[in-house]
């Protein structure tokens, strides 16, 4: 029995027992259904053993919505309690748990795999490339993030969530002040799905580098593969910083090191410092694919070429740079003097200069357009005035001598929602609808996706707004309660309406899913959008191979040549086109780096050797294996074509 | 697969190629890395604790033994690249596997010099300079366990398929990843041991 | 048996062992803090370079733009990191 104990939940309430019973029936059901329908085979064969870079673009999605119902489940939860003063819908201990898993399962497994999801997809197709460079690497990751994914999200339910916030400062994430499995979670579930990001960003910086279609130069690339090849370079540099981060944390809080004690010359900001070395590169990291997929929507919808191609690709190399060199600005308050804040206060205010050339080059280019108001163009245009609020006022916090008033305060949390949600969120709505034709033959419905903007952005503005002015009227982040006296609670009331909103604007976008895959007509034809990069010269949906013959380019917006200048895509015939074979290995080897992560948050130590073990005899079985893939004859390819064109 | 005689072996397929540049940018990744341990030791260094300081448990002979089975090991495992460019698979298996003795070496005499710090009470748990310390050589220790299990499975596999675009291809490119951890033991030697010892 | 020991690698070799006799100058002489770690800084990224250069063949192939750019982004960040973490942890602190 002593052996299970340490399974037991430190704090259980009846919701976490709930919890638990719904996802053993959860799982019983897809366990049962998948019987039933005789879908084992299937599932085995087109998914968990897939290496398609579109069908890998789809399990990030997938995962990415689930992911961030997860999170938004979270969100309501801590509106709800502090909608009222003195609240007792949640304890101390639970809210803290909430705030937590909020943070770290938005960011790293909702808005993290969104961008990947939509880079998978769309860039080998905007590049002209038949897949990414290392097609099953690409599948090694995407297991390693879900399998990260999972380990966090059993938490709750198994051992206890973390509750030192996502930032999971030491000391309080020491094994003192956060005795429970909670924080082990975190730490080996970041580590496992940071290795998958950190194999993604190889991947994709050797796919735009290496495989662009024929006359397409760096300087041809569609924005929104620029922007993906500076947020991989981003992540190679930045993600190992984490990785030596959390492995210190772990060795802290399981080996009794004494890297971010209190005693023995431990040094806890040392934790703070490495953790906002990453943390920062990572806030660029989430916003540049975003940056890039407007640069893609705003001229489709306002008809006319992106205005400053050049200042567009230069502002992102120097965000790049300038990105790694502002990070102290989290803790402008540690106590360090005032030269080190200044140099990184103006650092800080320098990465405001090129977002807003970007800003106005958008503007610009939708300067005398002919603007179409559809969904993927509302959200753009969502996106540039909230979003500049939230820079803004990011800039404020730059300040270092004004953060000592806002620090830690809920202004700070109305910053970074506002940059985040328009800049992120509203960014990979967008992409996903104007995409999903691209992936899936149908488009989404326009009316319920624009009552789906209304509520969504609406949602936005009403539940951050109010924060600006509790916070500066001093109310403090993650505190679970407040007295009457503090007059807070009028603004966090007005906060948890705009939540409902929010809420109600992402249960619209699944209807509409559900909605449009019934109901949506499947003749749309290959161009829905009338629209300019290359990924919309192959059919819809994409087949498999991509692109029956490799197209020539001779500018970014080689689509719009090819229809309005009679330049010619297509000049050769069919060729055979080699691909990939499926392969289990990534998938498995994950799964032994689930059983890894598991057993060492709970200290199993024979299971932990005995997974690693099973590790390296994948990776052995993997370096033996002679592979090389099939092809697909030009005749297969003549047939698959002409029936596409025949099927229009 | 389309191979392009031109080139040298490890460069003649597409695959190849990208592997290359791939394997690049890891290393990359991988001074990042190492750079964000150097960064913690450089903070962590003066706070011992109640335990020793670097001057007082380092050894130059143990250390300099070291620094010269990895340099050397890195100078042999560039003939066995050069060997296998000139297409002699003997001479670049041996060549290979003297840099894989070398390497078994290597971690012997660092194994020892672990069991010396943890005897003189430098342990893992000491204080926050023990701990970065331990890690980081640790770490680059780590590197080299894995590089010796990684090419011993490649030394199997020219010996049983030959020199093969595939294989001349995982040679080259674990030749990169041996240069590289002899790159970072030389900053180790450098800023660890010499520095703590100046 | 004389084309297995090229005179690139061999001079590379003997070069890379003086070097570290250079640094060792920095135990077994009585110099400053500041002139030491001068020679350490210089015999480090000296021997590191040719590591790159002679021995990871950094610029044989049509990559070697993207290879370049590549280490050089790393060990700028690199020592960016390194540099703020100290100023920011220790030198930084009043």
């Amino acid at each position: 029995m002593e052996f299970f104990e340490r399974f037991a939940i430190p704090h259980p309430s009846p919701a976490i027992y709930a919890s638990m019973v719904a996802i053993a029936l959860t799982t019983i059901a897809v366990v049962v259904g998948l019987t039933y329908f005789k879908k084992w085979g299937y599932l085995w064969r087109e998914w968990l053993t897939t290496v398609d870079h579109k069908k890998i673009g789809i399990m990030y999605m997938i995962s990415a919505l689930l992911m961030l119902f997860r999170g938004g489940a979270d969100a309501l939860m801590m509106r709800a309690q502090t909608a009222v003063p003195e609240n007792t819908l949640l304890d101390a201990q639970h809210y803290n748990e909430i705030f937590t898993t909020h943070g770290v399962v938005m960011i790293i497994f909702m808005a993290m795999a969104f961008i990947i999801a939509l880079m998978n997809f769309v860039i080998p197709l905007q590049i002209g490339a038949r897949d990414v460079a290392f097609p099953r690497l690409n599948a090694l990751s995407f297991w390693l993030y879900f399998m990260g994914a999972m380990l966090l999200n059993i938490s709750f339910v198994i051992g206890g969530s973390p509750s030192s916030g996502w930032t999971s400062y030491f000391p309080l994430a020491g094994n003192e002040l956060s005795p429970s499995v909670g924080t082990n979670y975190y730490m080996l579930a970041l580590q496992i799905s940071g290795l998958g990001t950190l194999i993604t960003g190889i991947n994709f910086i050797v796919t735009i580098l290496k495989m662009r279609a024929p006359g397409m130069t760096l300087m041809k690339m569609p924005m929104f593969t620029w922007a993906g090849l500076i947020t991989n370079v981003i992540i190679v540099f930045a993600f190992p910083v984490l990785t030596v981060a959390l492995a210190m944390g772990t060795m802290d809080r399981l080996f009794a090191t004494n890297f971010f004690t209190t005693t023995d010359g431990g040094m806890d900001m040392l934790w703070a410092n490495l953790f906002w070395v990453w943390g920062h590169p990572e806030v660029y990291i989430l916003i540049l694919p975003a940056f890039g997929i407007y640069s893609e929507i705003i001229p489709t919808f306002a008809r006319r070429n992106l205005y400053g191609y050049t200042t567009m690709v230069v502002s992102m190399v120097v965000i790049s740079l300038l990105s790694f060199v502002v990070w102290v600005h989290h803790f402008f308050t540690m106590g360090q003097g005032a030269l080190v804040n200044s140099i990184f206060s103006i650092t800080t205010m320098a990465i405001a200069v090129p977002t807003g050339i970007k800003i106005f080059n958008w503007l610009f280019t939708m300067w005398k357009g002919k603007i179409q108001f559809t969904v993927p163009m509302l959200y753009s245009l969502g996106f540039i005035p909230i979003f500049t609020i939230g820079g803004v006022t990011g800039v404020m916090l730059g300040m270092a001598s004004a953060d000592y008033q806002y620090h830690n305060t809920m202004f700070l949390v109305a910053h970074f929602h506002l940059v985040i949600i328009p800049g992120v969120v509203f960014a990979m709505i967008a992409g996903l609808t104007y995409w999903w034709p691209k992936m899936f033959g149908f488009m989404l419905n326009e009316r319920i996706g624009k009552w789906g903007f209304w509520f969504i952005a609406g949602g936005t503005v009403l539940a951050f707004f109010p924060m600006f002015i509790s916070g500066l009227d001093g109310q403090a982040r993650r505190m679970y309660t407040y007295s009457e006296g503090t007059g807070f609670g009028i603004w966090n009331m007005l906060s948890f309406v705009g939540a409902i909103g929010l809420a109600i604007g992402f249960a619209l976008l699944v209807y509409n899913i559900y909605y449009s895959t019934r109901y949506a007509s499947r003749d749309i034809g290959d161009d829905p959008w009338n629209a300019r990069s290359l990924e919309w010269a192959t059919h819809n949906p994409v087949p498999e191979y991509n692109f029956a013959i490799t197209p020539q380019v001779n500018s970014s917006e080689a689509f719009w040549d090819a229809k309005k200048r009679g330049h010619k895509l297509f000049k050769a015939g069919y060729k055979d086109i080699h691909m990939p074979n499926n392969s289990g290995i990534p998938f498995i080897m994950s799964v032994f780096f689930f059983i890894f992560g598991f057993a060492f948050i709970f200290s199993m130590w024979i299971t932990v050797i005995v997974s690693l073990i099973a590790i390296l005899a994948c990776m052995t079985y993997r370096s033996f294996e002679k592979d090389d893939g099939y092809h697909i004859t030009a005749e297969e390819l003549k047939k698959a074509e002409s029936e596409l064109r025949g099927a229009k | 697969m389309q191979i392009d005689k031109t080139k040298p072996l490890e460069y003649s397929t597409e695959q190849g190629r990208l592997n290359i540049l791939g394997f690049w940018i890891f290393i990359g990744a991988e001074v990042m890395l190492f750079a964000t341990l150097f960064a913690s030791y450089f903070t962590l260094v003066d706070r011992t604790g109640s335990g020793p300081s670097g001057s007082e448990i380092f050894e130059l002979t143990p250390v300099l033994i070291e620094t010269l089975l990895l340099l050397t090991s890195s100078f042999t495992i560039g003939l066995g690249v050069h060997a296998m460019r000139l297409g002699r698979t003997k001479a670049m298996l041996t060549f290979f596997i003297i840099t894989l003795v070398l390497g078994l070496a290597f971690l012997g005499v660092e194994i020892y010099e672990f069991v010396h710090y943890v005897h003189v009470g430098a342990g893992l748990q000491t204080s926050a300079f023990t701990s970065i310390l331990l890690t980081t050589l640790g770490t680059h220790g780590l590197h080299v366990t894995f590089g010796l299990f990684w090419g011993t499975m490649i030394v199997m596999q020219v010996m049983k398929r030959g020199l093969t675009p595939a294989t001349a291809n995982k040679s080259f490119i674990f030749s990169l990843y041996w240069h590289f951890l002899d790159v970072v033991w030389i900053f180790i030697f450098s800023f660890i041991y010499l520095k703590g010892m100046m | 048996m004389k084309e297995l020991f090229p005179a690139k690698h061999v001079s590379g070799f003997v070069f890379s062992l003086i070097l570290t006799g250079v640094a060792l100058l920095v135990y077994f002489m009585d110099m400053s803090f500041a002139v030491g770690m001068t020679i350490l800084v210089i015999t480090a990224f000296a021997q590191a370079t040719l590591q790159l250069v002679v021995f990871m063949h950094a610029g044989e192939s049509s990559d070697k733009r993207s290879i370049y750019i590549s280490v050089i982004y790393g060990i700028v960040i690199a020592i960016l990191t390194v540099l703020g973490t100290l100023l920011a942890m220790i030198w930084g602190y009043v």
